[in-house]
């Protein structure tokens, strides 16, 4: 496990620890943001390519989720959370976008095959 | 449901918290259940893992953090492997909040509703924020994105002391919430052919850029060249049509 900084060590690090290297990293593009997007007409060109950036950002880190899995879904074959991920995304577009169906059945999908072939 | 001009500012923000309590809270809440069993294995107290949760308030930010601590990671090579994986709030921020912008606001107050924005606001706001009248988009928004918060710091809570007794399927499970929702809050934001382009190559070229560039560069890049494919599609047909 990564050891405190001595010199900021004891009760408080975990603390210190949070703000410094995942709140800080992470709020700094939203405040950045708010700079930037000043004076931007919401229909702006502009605006619509860096929404479609982040439409494919967003579908990038669903991608990498899949291929390499955190923890415990890695006992999932990649076949399986691929079967998960694609039912969801097939009910979405069979039933005009009904989401709490779409996720259950993706989820289904994935736990029954974890139970099934699971490692 | 929709919202009328004429409403007070409580009945909107009832409105905005009833809207997530329909089904995204609870989505964001089980996803950042495994945050708080991540937390626990590193020894960090119970408040930091809700914590992280109302102040990084990003579970892919989190997971890499209390993972990377458990692998022992160099802290100066978490922060940025943090960072990059939030590169995303960049865009994200910037098309949101022209639909939340009003006259006389402060940048305090702008920089207050972009720390809410994650996946599940940004798509249900891009959706339906526009049909809100615009002085009351504010306070719809702060009641959606806090009953997800808090739904999602309960979450964290009861994941640090019940998830490692969960057998793996359902742990499994949990952690495939993440991936399953964004795409399924994706799918329900699309509105022109331009953005399921966007959502096909960007699913596509994650994973080709992050085995032939890597060193966490590669989400960006594949982000800017499928979003900008996208862009010139939707450009073409705007002027053809």
């Amino acid at each position: 496990m990564t050891q405190p900084i001595a010199l900021l060590d004891g009760p408080f690090w975990p603390y210190i620890a949070l703000i410094l290297f995942a709140v800080l990293p992470t709020e700094i593009w939203r405040w950045l943001a708010v700079g930037l997007a000043r004076g931007l007409d919401p229909d702006s060109p502009l605006l619509e390519w860096v929404r479609m950036v982040a439409t494919a950002l967003l579908a990038g880190i669903v991608a990498k989720l899949i291929v390499s899995p955190p923890g415990a879904l890695a006992a999932a074959p990649l076949l399986v959370r691929v079967a998960g991920v694609a039912t969801s995304a097939a009910v979405m577009a069979l039933t005009r976008r009904r989401m709490m169906l779409a996720v259950a059945s993706g989820e289904v999908v994935l736990i029954g095959g974890v139970w099934l072939f699971g490692t | 449901m929709s919202v009328s001009a004429d409403w007070s500012w409580q009945r909107v923000a009832l409105a905005g918290a009833r809207d997530a309590l329909t089904l995204p809270a609870w989505i964001v809440g089980f996803g950042l259940i495994g945050i708080g069993s991540l937390a626990r294995d590193v020894g960090y107290p119970v408040d930091v893992a809700v914590l992280s949760t109302i102040l990084v308030w990003a579970g892919p930010s989190q997971v890499l953090f209390f993972a990377s601590i458990a692998a022992g990671a160099a802290w100066g090579a978490i922060a940025i492997a943090v960072g990059f994986a939030s590169l995303r709030f960049l865009p994200m921020t910037m098309a949101i909040l022209p639909l939340l912008r009003r006259p006389g606001q402060s940048v305090w107050q702008q920089m207050w509703l972009a720390h809410y924005v994650a996946v599940t606001a940004w798509t249900e706001g891009l959706r339906r924020l526009p049909g809100i009248p615009p002085h009351q988009r504010v306070v719809y928004f702060l009641g959606f994105a806090n009953a997800c918060m808090v739904v999602s710091s309960i979450g964290t809570f009861s994941g640090y002391y019940l998830l490692g007794a969960l057998p793996t399927p359902f742990a499994a499970g949990l952690l495939c919430l993440t991936p399953i929702f964004f795409l399924v809050s994706l799918t329900a934001g699309l509105r022109h052919i331009a953005d399921v382009v966007a959502m096909m190559l960007g699913l596509a070229l994650a994973p080709l850029c992050e085995r032939f560039i890597g060193g966490g560069f590669d989400l960006i890049v594949s982000g800017l060249i499928a979003g900008s494919i996208a862009f010139l599609i939707g450009r073409r047909r705007k002027a053809a049509a």
